[in-house]
């Protein structure tokens, strides 16, 4: 992420939603074709950050005409949970884009492509330094590849439209609601796991790193343990450390 | 062919369900959609080989299946296949290698037109030796001699007929079958299957008076004549009696010889017209009247020639056992158009002089011809029937599937094999899961420019061509791909043909692959964990996004393969 070179695209677009001639794009972005924009699993477009993507832009159609039904819904769904969670790595969430497009009616690729470069070139000026940036993605990719996550993003559509287990049917905003509530708390575990796989570290430090309060910091080691993610390593003086474990 | 067909259920797209020779339309519409029109037009030849004349006159069946109807209109498919194989013919015609001849047993077919012709590329394909005579001095039946030039060009006929022959059919023309030839003359001649398919040669009768005037020609030998070259002299006023395509075909040829009125009379309403909806436009854009809900009573003459055709209103009453409502004479409305040409076009009938009298069926009403349906199988063994000449007037889309059928018959008759263990036909299901477009709002989508423009001649529409390249990628990419992904075969290698796997181990089967999947392929089985149907498959990846513990990974397109394509292009 260099301020005087040209921002690095990586486009994954849909298979159908533009005629091969079509795409004249500028250098600076790079299209990935793959079958349906839904396709695209969350924690890849992390990685893709990780790897040193200034933004990703994702191409679809425009509903109704997914190929596979709703893969483009499914993708805006995706969208949401992981603009949620690139807010809390610290990088900006204008990086990602979802576009639906309709096939027969465009403006041509490079249009786009160009209109979205410029929009990156505009942001380009990470808060955190590298480091502490790739820490956060890293945990980020954890969070995104984890159950919990992905099962409410899979669910989403049967919760907001149908109804639970129980017979519930969740309003959407409760829904948002809780996938904040999910994505933080995931992100936040992963955090932990990902500091105290460095080094064993004690509560107190991690809730200073993390800009969070110890009770909520202590209440996520527990959790964690409980789920065999975690362990005590040592005490020192009256205050144990802990260290991550690897997860199976 | 359509062994691999036969034998197995497959679930097909709608279009291809829809269609008699269940041209596979989804695969052939992909190509287009990638631009590969050399390779759409051999997709469609795997199963069909008129691609060039069903493209102009076919009645697509498949465009009132598709699945986009739900959301705007039908993808434009005849004209889609009309220009492929019209790219291709620009290009100069196709010549076909000849098939080796892997069988001894000779087939002889009687008429050389879609039913007979497509039963010969069929089995020809396979590997006989095959022989069709044709009474007339060209092949191609009713598509070279019924159907105008001004919709079928008749080079068009002559380049698909001249592939047929270039894979070693041999066609006699100029015999006549029930004179020159015989069934038992043949048999004598070492033919050990004969596939009958003579068509419907002659007119149907008014049966009013005044039919022998001078004036009054049967549409189907009027159009026929024009097609010999012959001058025909129609006269100022021409009526044409029926609602059919021939009696469009024979009104238009009327208009266009020079007559300078021309009306169809037709004893029930434009809804009930059996002629397709376009052709119906175009006769009124040549300046064609229409007069509903008439009958012709009698034909009056004067000195030996036409005068005048003498009408009944008619009224419609309860629907007849085709659905068509019965038209009712109205008393005492008898009126008068004065015209000096009358073409009756009321359909076609089997010419049963020629036929031998044991294949003749014993019942009045009904096909003249007795013939399982299924089989295609008369009475007689090793001989064959199918077409119209089995099924009544239809179009050249059924012919060419009772052809098929009449293939694979053959096929099995000659090998030993049993004629109806698995056969198709009644086999053919439809994908179901369209059932979920129809959630969708409809939406209005106008798809702006057709792209046939039916009036264009050859050279004109290859100026329009290379427009319509472009244009037609467009229209293809309105095809929802209602079938599993292999059903495009040809385009395996375009699209990957990429299918889920799942790892059993990781699988916890909370089913939300289940619920992603648009298509139904992957569900829990008995043992708890999901199982991906490949044949319903069409590798969209959306299971292996959702999966929660990542089980699920794609085939050819995997998560690693795409971050491996990520650090490449981001090295660059």
């Amino acid at each position: 992420m260099e301020p005087s070179k040209p921002p690095k695209i990586v486009c994954f677009m849909c298979n159908w939603a533009f005629c091969e001639e079509e795409i004249s794009v500028p250098y600076n972005v790079n299209i990935i074709r793959v079958m349906c924009v839904g396709r695209m699993d969350p924690a890849l477009v992390i990685d893709t950050f990780i790897n040193g993507a200034d933004g990703v832009l994702l191409v679809g159609c425009r509903p109704p005409d997914c190929h596979f039904v709703n893969g483009n819904l499914h993708a805006e769904r995706a969208v949401k949970m992981l603009k949620k969670l690139l807010a809390l790595t610290g990088l900006e969430p204008e990086r990602l884009k979802l576009m639906l497009i309709s096939p027969l009616k465009n403006k041509g690729f490079s249009h786009y492509a160009k209109e979205f470069s410029v929009e990156i070139w505009k942001l380009r000026n990470p808060t955190l330094g590298r480091e502490g940036l790739l820490a956060n993605l890293k945990a980020a990719k954890e969070a995104a590849s984890a159950f919990r996550l992905r099962v409410l993003l899979g669910r989403e559509k049967e919760l907001t439209e149908f109804m639970n287990a129980y017979g519930e049917k969740i309003p959407e905003e409760q829904f948002d609601a809780l996938l904040d509530d999910i994505v933080r708390a995931e992100f936040i575990r992963y955090k932990i796991h990902y500091l105290t796989k460095i080094k064993p570290r004690s509560v107190k430090e991690l809730a200073e790193i993390l800009g969070i309060k110890p009770s909520a910091v202590l209440r996520h080691i527990t959790n964690m343990r409980r789920k065999g993610m975690m362990a005590l390593d040592h005490v020192e003086g009256y205050t144990p450390l802990y260290k991550a474990l690897e997860v199976q | 062919m359509t062994e691999k067909l036969s034998q197995e259920v497959r679930k097909l797209p709608p279009c291809r369900a829809a269609c008699p020779a269940h041209v596979n339309v989804q695969a052939y519409v992909a190509l287009i959609q990638k631009g590969k029109f050399k390779e759409a037009v051999e997709v469609i030849r795997k199963d069909l080989p008129f691609p060039a004349i069903c493209g102009r006159v076919c009645f697509s069946p498949c465009e009132d299946a598709c699945a986009r109807v739900n959301l705007d209109q039908a993808v434009a498919v005849r004209s889609l296949k009309r220009l492929v194989a019209d790219i291709e013919h620009e290009q100069g015609r196709v010549i076909a290698k000849p098939v080796p001849k892997k069988y001894s047993e000779k087939v002889a077919i009687i008429g050389a037109g879609p039913a007979g012709l497509a039963a010969a590329y069929e089995l020809s394909k396979l590997g006989y030796p095959v022989t069709v005579f044709e009474r007339m001095a060209e092949p191609g039946g009713m598509m070279r001699y019924c159907i105008p030039d001004f919709r079928l060009e008749k080079f068009v006929v002559a380049n698909e007929i001249a592939y047929i022959k270039d894979l070693g059919v041999e066609i006699k023309t100029g015999v006549e079958f029930g004179k020159d030839i015989t069934l038992e003359s043949l048999k004598k001649d070492g033919y050990k299957a004969v596939f009958l398919a003579i068509g419907t040669q002659l007119g149907m009768k008014l049966n009013v008076p005044g039919e022998d005037l001078d004036g009054v020609i049967n549409a189907v030998d009027f159009l026929r004549a024009i097609a010999l070259g012959e001058k025909i002299a129609v006269g100022e006023r021409v009526a044409v009696i029926g609602g059919g395509n021939t009696a469009i075909d024979a009104a238009r040829m009327a208009k266009k010889l020079g007559a300078r009125e021309v009306m169809i009379l037709y004893r029930r309403s434009r809804g009930e017209m059996p002629a397709l909806p376009h052709e119906v436009e175009l006769a009124e854009k040549d300046g064609i009247k229409f007069y509903f809900l008439v009958a012709p009573k009698q034909i009056i003459g004067e000195n030996g020639r036409v005068k005048a055709v003498e009408c009944l209103r008619m009224r419609l009453g309860e629907p007849d056992e085709n659905g068509r409502r019965r038209p009712i004479p109205i008393a005492f409305s008898e009126h008068q158009y004065e015209v000096d040409t009358v073409i009756p076009a009321l359909g076609q009938m089997v010419e049963t002089s020629v036929l031998p009298p044991e294949l003749l069926s014993k019942e009045k009403r009904g096909p003249s011809l007795q013939v399982d349906p299924l089989t295609l199988e008369t009475n007689i063994p090793g001989v064959f029937a199918g077409g119209d000449v089995a099924t009544g007037p239809a179009s050249i889309i059924e012919a060419v599937g009772a052809g098929r059928r009449a293939a694979v018959s053959i096929h099995r008759y000659l090998r030993g094999w049993d004629l109806r263990k698995d056969r198709d036909g009644e086999r053919i299901e439809e994908t179901t899961w369209v059932k979920d477009w129809r959630l969708l709002e409809k939406k209005e989508r106008r798809y702006d420019a057709p792209i046939e423009k039916p009036h264009l001649s050859f050279e004109e529409a290859r100026e329009y061509l290379e427009r319509l390249k472009r244009q037609a990628r467009f229209e293809a990419f309105r095809c929802l791909g209602c079938g599993p992904c292999a059903e495009c075969l040809a385009s395996m290698e375009l699209c990957e043909g990429d299918k889920a796997v799942v790892d059993e181990g990781k699988c916890v089967g909370c089913n939300i692959c289940a619920v992603v999947c648009p298509v139904e392929a992957i569900k829990k089985n008995e043992k708890g964990v999901a199982h991906v149907n490949e044949d319903l498959c069409k590798g969209c990846g959306l299971c292996a996004a959702r999966c929660p513990e990542r089980a699920i990974s794609m085939k050819k397109l995997s998560d690693e393969q795409v971050l491996t394509m990520v650090l490449t292009a981001l090295k660059r």
